[in-house]
C-alpha cells in the first residue's frame, strides 16, 4: 500500500471540506512543500560524508564568504582549537579562549590567547573543564569555566597569566554548562544552562555521557516549583540489565518519580538561569551571587545595549529525550531582573502543551509545573536549531546599524537535536530588537545555506562568538571551526577554528556617513 | 402568496447546491493545474534573498512592513528569511496570494495552522504581501 504523507493527507481532507481551499492546499503541497518532512532525510549542516576523519588544514578565503554591500572581511587567526570566546584589553589587542571542550567529548586544555599582529601568545592554561567565554574589564580578564566534569566557575585572569576563582559550584554537570561572561558596573554577569533539553533526565543525557560521570544530577529552579506529577519512562541505561526501565520526573535525578504537588524547593546557585557576582568574588556559601533572571533553557551570550539594557540569547528546545520539544526556537530576551522566562513549560511565548511542538501523531510534551506567572515575549526569534550564541551590539554609526544586535549562529546539530529540511544557522545575523526582524549579515557564498565543509568552500563553518573592538569599528566573528554531526552524536575537529573581522570597506565613507 | 428568496424551487436547491459544488471543483481543480503549469514552467529560483547577496528587501507600503514583523514572529523561526530551515523554502515558489493564506490558516504536515486568534486576517494578508515583496526581490 502506497504511504501517504501528511502533507498529502492534509490537502485531501481539506479539499473535502472545500474545493477552493483544497485546490490551493494541493499547490501547496505540492509545490511549497516539494515533498514531504516525514519521508524526507535529515539535512542538517553538519552531516557531512565522513564525519571527523579529515585530518587536513582548514583553508580560508574571504572570497568564499559574503558581507552586505560597504562590508570587508579579513581574516585574523586560524588554526585554533574549539574557540569560543574573544575580548579586547583597552589597546584594542584581541585576546580568544580555547574552550578545550567540545560536544563529542573532546577534552584538551583551555587557553586564554593573545592574537598579536604576527603571533599568538598563551596567556594562561587551564584544565580540561571548557572554558565558554571571555570579557575584559579594569585591566583583568575574566572567563566562564564551562565545568562539564565539574562544577563550574568564574574565573579572573591578570595580564601576567594570575588566576583568582570569583565563584566555584555551579551547577554545570549537565547539557549546558556556564556562559558568558559579561562584566559590568562591578557585577560579573553570566549564564548556566539547564542540566537538561525540557526538564527530565533521559536517556539521551546518557548519549551525551554525562549521565554515567553524574548519575544524581538533575536541573535545579532559583525558586520553589511545584509539579505536577509527570514522569517519563524510559529505558535505564545506569543499569546493565536489557530492557530496564525507569520512570523520572522533572527537576529529580534520573529514575525518581516525582508526584502530584510536590514542591521542589528553590537553590542558588541554580540551573536554567542568568546570575551574577561581584567583580571581587562570591561563594556558594555567600550570599554574593545574585539570580539575575531565570527560567532559561540555555542563557548562552550576554551583552548589555548601548543604553544599559541587558540582552541574552537561548537555545531553545530540542527534539531528543523524554520529553521531545518539535520546531522551538532560539530566543533573544530582553533581561528582566526577577523575571522568569518560561522553561520547562513555555516556548516562542506559547506552552509547549500546544500540538504544534509535537511530531504529528505523537502527543504534545506535558505540562510540568504548576501555577507560575506568564513569560514575557521574546525580542526575537532565531531559527529552529540556529543555536543562536554570541551576541554583541552595534555602538558605532561608523560601523553601521547602532543599537541592533549582532548575533552568531553556531549551526545546526542535526540529526542530534532533531530533523531539518536544510542547515540552519552557519552565520552571522544582525536583529532589530524594536522590530525583532533578523537579516542575514555574514553568510557563505553559495546558493544554498550552510557550513563551508559541507559546502566545499573555504568559508565560515560554526560563528560562536561576536565583539566590537573598543573603537566599535570591527566586529570580530569566532569559528568555532569543524563540528560535523552523524546519529552517534558530534565528531569536532580540533585546529580548525578561526577569527574573522569585518569592517567597513571606505571606512572616510563610513566617518561622513556617521557624522551626518 | 408566498414567495421565496431563491431563484430555485426549494425542491431543487440541493441539485443546485451539487451543481455550484462541482463547478467550484472544476474552478479549483483548473487553478491547481494552472499554478502548476506555472510552478513547472517558471522552477524555482535561489531562496537566498536581500543582504548580503543583493540589496535589501524593498518594502512599499505599512502592509508589507507589518507583514515582516508578522512573518519574523510567526514564520521565520521554520523558513528563516524566507528560505530553507526546519521546513522549506517559500520565498521563491510562485504561488499566489491566496494560496498562501490557505496554507497559513490551514496549515499542512508538519506545519501548523494559525487561527484568527494567532493571527488576525489583516495580519495574514500582510504576510501574504511581504512574501510576495521578498519573492521579487533579487535571488543571490
Amino acid at each position: 500500500m502506497p504511504r501517504i504523507c501528511a502533507a498529502e493527507v492534509s490537502a485531501i481532507n481539506a479539499a473535502e471540506r472545500s474545493a477552493w481551499s483544497g485546490s490551493a492546499l494541493s499547490v501547496l503541497a505540492l509545490a511549497l512543500a516539494g515533498g514531504c518532512f516525514a519521508l524526507r532525510p535529515s539535512r542538517g549542516g553538519g552531516e557531512t560524508e565522513a564525519p571527523g576523519t579529515e585530518t587536513a588544514e582548514r583553508l580560508l578565503d574571504t572570497r568564499d564568504v559574503k558581507v552586505p554591500e560597504g562590508y570587508r572581511v579579513e581574516i585574523v587567526a586560524a588554526g585554533l582549537t574549539f574557540p569560543t570566546g574573544i575580548t579586547f584589553d583597552d589597546d584594542g589587542t584581541p585576546f580568544v579562549v580555547e574552550s578545550g571542550y567540545a560536544y563529542g567529548e573532546a577534552f584538551d586544555a583551555p587557553r586564554l590567547l593573545r592574537i598579536g599582529a604576527t603571533a599568538i601568545d598563551v596567556v594562561a592554561t587551564g584544565d580540561r573543564h571548557g572554558w565558554m567565554g571571555v570579557d575584559h574589564e579594569g585591566g583583568a580578564f575574566f572567563v566562564a569555566e564551562a565545568g562539564i566534569t565539574k562544577p563550574g566557575r568564574i574565573l579572573r585572569f591578570d595580564v601576567d597569566g594570575t588566576m583568582t576563582v570569583l565563584v566555584d559550584g555551579l551547577p554545570a554537570l549537565g547539557d549546558h554548562h556556564v556562559n558568558g561572561p559579561a562584566v559590568k558596573d562591578g557585577w560579573v554577569y553570566f549564564g548556566v544552562g539547564a542540566a537538561t533539553n525540557s526538564g527530565i533526565v533521559g536517556t539521551d543525557n546518557a548519549d551525551f555521557g554525562w549521565l554515567a560521570r553524574a548519575p544524581r544530577f538533575h536541573d535545579i529552579p532559583c525558586s520553589d516549583v511545584t509539579l505536577r506529577g509527570f514522569n517519563a519512562q524510559s529505558d535505564d541505561p545506569l543499569t546493565e540489565m536489557k530492557g530496564d526501565v525507569a520512570m523520572t520526573g522533572a527537576y529529580l535525578p534520573f529514575g525518581v518519580k516525582s508526584e502530584w504537588g510536590q514542591v521542589i524547593r528553590g537553590q542558588v546557585p541554580c540551573t536554567g538561569a542568568v546570575m551574577r557576582v561581584p567583580v571581587a568574588g562570591g561563594s556558594p556559601e555567600s550570599t554574593k551571587i545574585e539570580v539575575v533572571a531565570w527560567g532559561f533553557r540555555n542563557p548562552f551570550g550576554l551583552a548589555f545595549a548601548s543604553d544599559g539594557r541587558l540582552f541574552v540569547t537561548d537555545n531553545g528546545y530540542d527534539e531528543r529525550g523524554s520529553r521531545p520539544v518539535f520546531g522551538a526556537a532560539d530566543w533573544l530576551w530582553e533581561v528582566k531582573s526577577g523575571a522568569w522566562y518560561g522553561w520547562p513549560d513555555y516556548a516562542d511565548g506559547r506552552r509547549v502543551s500546544d500540538p504544534r511542538y509535537a511530531h504529528e501523531g505523537k502527543s504534545a510534551p506535558a505540562r510540568l509545573l504548576g501555577d507560575m506567572p506568564e513569560p514575557p515575549v521574546p525580542t526575537a526569534l532565531f531559527a529552529v536549531h540556529s543555536s543562536s550564541n554570541g551576541i554583541a551590539f552595534s555602538s558605532s554609526a561608523r560601523f553601521g546599524h547602532p543599537g541592533q544586535a549582532f548575533v552568531a549562529q553556531f549551526g545546526d546539530q542535526a540529526p542530534v537535536v532533531g530533523k531539518v529540511w536544510a542547515p540552519v544557522g552557519f552565520k552571522v545575523v544582525r536583529v532589530d530588537v524594536q522590530s525583532g526582524v533578523v537579516h542575514d549579515f555574514f553568510v557563505n557564498d553559495a546558493n544554498a545555506n550552510g557550513p563551508a565543509s559541507a559546502r566545499g568552500s573555504n568559508g565560515l563553518e560554526r560563528p560562536i562568538a561576536v565583539a566590537f573592538d573598543p573603537s566599535g569599528t570591527s566586529l570580530y566573528v569566532v569559528d568555532f571551526g569543524v563540528m560535523a554531526m552523524d546519529e552517534d552524536g558530534a565528531h569536532p575537529r580540533p585546529r580548525t577554528g578561526a577569527v574573522w573581522r569585518i569592517v567597513r570597506a571606505d571606512p572616510e565613507l563610513a566617518a561622513r556617513s556617521a557624522a551626518k | 402568496m408566498r414567495y421565496t428568496l431563491s431563484p430555485f424551487p426549494s425542491s431543487s436547491r440541493s441539485q443546485h447546491r451539487a451543481r455550484a459544488r462541482s463547478v467550484a471543483f472544476a474552478m479549483g481543480f483548473a487553478l491547481t493545474m494552472f499554478a502548476l503549469v506555472v510552478v513547472a514552467a517558471g522552477g524555482c529560483t535561489s531562496a537566498r534573498r536581500g543582504e548580503p547577496f543583493a540589496p535589501p528587501v524593498v518594502l512599499d507600503n505599512a502592509q508589507q512592513v507589518r507583514g515582516e514583523h508578522a512573518f519574523a514572529r510567526h514564520c521565520a523561526q521554520c523558513h528563516p528569511g524566507g528560505a530553507a530551515g526546519l521546513g522549506p523554502a517559500i520565498n521563491d515558489r510562485p504561488l499566489p496570494k491566496t494560496a498562501i493564506k490557505a496554507q497559513v490558516r490551514a496549515g499542512v504536515g508538519e506545519m501548523p495552522k494559525f487561527d484568527e486568534q494567532m493571527l488576525s486576517d489583516d495580519d495574514v494578508d500582510a504576510i501574504a504581501e511581504y512574501l510576495l515583496a521578498l519573492r521579487k526581490s533579487p535571488a543571490g
